[in-house]
């Protein structure tokens, strides 16, 4: 990837609504009175039921759909006032079904912008390989081949490059992983997260899935059938705080178990257990771990990576501790994982405490489950 | 039975002929085609096109081809004209239905994705509407041509034809070699046409093939 900084901009909704039948507003895909708004380069994810009006609100901004009222400024300006053939080709389109071309190439679908906006052929080329690297596909392989010859998850990454192919500020995404099979979907909402990283798009994503949203989303706007919003906020405050019975029906009675996987390890305040070398001397390792409340020996390396853990009882009375006595069961556990996972490794080894490492695999402290049922009840950190 | 003699003698006038009956079918539909291609837009871009655009082409459609011969010669006479006027019109039905149905194929997720994506209506029917349609609209093309060939022995009445002529003169002189003549000439014509534009469609739509696998 080049190494500038690339450009996004804000997006906002201003009361915006859309009516389909003048004397109701509750048609499906209606909206009403929609007011929020995006910073640039966060992902907002628009989640709710079906009819909920959240894929007419993401073709209102590339105009697809008019709005009945209000406005869609990006970057200050409102879309209805610009050009709309100019305004679509700045604005990144990813929907389920791919919209793929069927009778061209790879490598032409991705160039698809680029050649509406008149790019040389060689800049074309370049760009074309560059994304496909980008999203994984090998352009040698993958450029002349056409989008029966790919399997879905391929063409939902070409379908991702081309949207990216002109460097658009504003991409709209209409459930664009909601076609493949769970484990590709993962991996492709990771890969995208992963890019979105360094490239730092202003995005607008739709979707169904609470999950999906609360994975994806920078903020997420819940809304329910009317085309009202419901509640606009980071994915933890929609969680820890709904806004109504709906959205707390809507995200879930887990709520309390998904809020775990928002939340880091390395986030939390790591108990610091009794912790000796190999070769220490074991009386006076066994005096403190007898004056702590935690009946366990944490026994580490010469460098101080984890081996494992000596009960109270097992520690010798005298002598130097030796690597045998460690119990090496409890899981390793790196600061960047989520609680839910470590939540479930924990269950998964039949233990109470994990070891958080650092990079170089030494000890940061243990996380036992006593701390992440204290996180439940009290709502833990944002 | 057909004398082989005979027809060594008169290559060059059965070459004559079957050049005539290409020519005619040619002709015949390239302006069908020509004027399939305008309705079939109109009624593509306006949906209530489509029913009186195919009523009055199905109706021409439905004229038996003797007869449409025989209602035009009084205003335009033994003439090629008259051959191409009714040769036409039996096209258009056939080429306007497949050239709508081949439109309307065009899957809507890419319909949409280039709008989506800045394609002006103009752009988004020569880039991508009329290219994905080519399956279809080759398919009308070749009952059309085919038809058609059929159909121009027929004008040998009005004295054009083709191969049609042969078919004529042959029963006028009760000399059954020319009858086979036409008859096998414009079946191997109408079968050579078929091959040949099943392999222009090919080319235009290289995507349109069974699956890699």
């Amino acid at each position: 990837m080049t190494a500038h900084p690339r450009q996004a901009a804000t997006v906002e909704f201003r009361h915006v609504t859309k009516r389909y039948d003048t004397t109701r507003t509750d048609t499906p895909g209606a909206v009403n009175d929609l007011s929020f708004e995006v910073p640039a380069g966060k992902i907002c994810v628009l989640v709710g039921p079906s009819g909920c009006g959240k894929t007419t609100s993401l073709k209102m901004v590339n105009r697809l759909i008019e709005p009945t009222s209000g406005q869609i400024l990006i970057d200050g300006v409102d879309a209805a006032t610009r050009d709309v053939i100019e305004l679509r080709r700045g604005i990144g389109y990813v929907i389920q079904s791919t919209g793929l071309f069927p009778h061209q190439t790879i490598g032409d679908n991705v160039a698809v912008v680029p050649r509406l906006l008149g790019w040389d052929p060689a800049r074309r080329q370049a760009r074309t390989d560059e994304l496909l690297r980008l999203v994984g596909l090998e352009p040698a392989s993958y450029r002349d081949r056409y989008p029966s010859q790919l399997s879905g998850g391929e063409r939902q990454r070409v379908g991702v490059a081309r949207a990216l192919a002109a460097d658009p500020p504003v991409m709209l995404m209409d459930e664009p992983f909601g076609a493949v099979d769970p484990i590709v979907r993962e991996r492709l909402q990771d890969e995208f997260l992963r890019l979105q990283d360094e490239l730092a798009k202003t995005i607008l994503f739709v979707t169904h899935d609470i999950d999906e949203a609360i994975k994806m989303g920078d903020l997420v706007a819940v809304m329910q059938v009317g085309g009202h919003l419901a509640q606009f906020g980071p994915p933890a405050e929609i969680l820890s705080n709904p806004a109504s019975d709906f959205v707390a029906r809507f995200v879930g009675a887990d709520r309390g178990l998904k809020r775990l996987s928002l939340i880091r390890v390395g986030e939390l305040p790591l108990a610091r257990p009794v912790t000796a070398r190999v070769g220490d001397d074991a009386g006076e390792a066994r005096a403190r771990v007898l004056a702590d409340s935690f009946p366990f020996l944490l026994l580490v390396d010469a460098d101080g990576r984890p081996l494992g853990w000596v009960p109270r009882s097992a520690i010798p009375p005298d002598g130097p501790l030796d690597a045998s006595l460690a119990d090496p069961t409890s899981p390793l556990l790196s600061p960047q994982s989520t609680v839910k996972d470590v939540l479930s490794r924990l269950l998964a080894a039949g233990v109470q405490a994990g070891i958080v490492v650092d990079r170089d695999g030494r000890s940061l402290g243990i996380v036992t489950i006593d701390t992440i049922a204290t996180l439940l009840r009290e709502g833990g950190p944002r | 039975m057909i004398d082989l003699v005979w027809v060594a003698n008169h290559l060059s006038t059965i070459g004559a002929s079957v050049w005539e009956h290409v020519v005619l079918t040619a002709v015949a539909v390239a302006i069908g085609f020509a004027i399939s291609m305008v309705l079939a837009l109109l009624a593509y871009r306006f949906r209530w096109a489509y029913g009186p655009i195919t009523a009055v082409t199905g109706l021409l459609y439905t004229i038996p081809s003797l007869a449409l011969f025989a209602i035009l010669v009084p205003f335009t006479g033994f003439s090629l004209l008259t051959a191409e006027i009714g040769l036409v019109s039996y096209t258009l039905l056939i080429l306007i239905r497949n050239i709508v149905a081949g439109l309307d194929g065009v899957p809507p997720d890419a319909r949409e994705a280039a709008t989506a994506m800045g394609y002006t209506p103009r752009q988004r029917l020569l880039g991508m509407e009329l290219p994905l349609a080519i399956p279809v609209i080759f398919a009308g093309l070749r009952v059309a041509t085919v038809t058609t060939i059929g159909l121009v022995t027929v004008t040998g009445i009005i004295g054009q034809g083709g191969l049609g002529q042969q078919i004529f003169l042959g029963l006028q002189l009760a000399f059954p070699t020319r009858i086979y003549v036409g008859a096998i000439g414009s079946v191997l014509l109408a079968v050579v046409a078929d091959l040949v534009l099943l392999r222009i469609q090919r080319r235009l739509s290289p995507w349109d093939r069974p699956r890699d696998t």
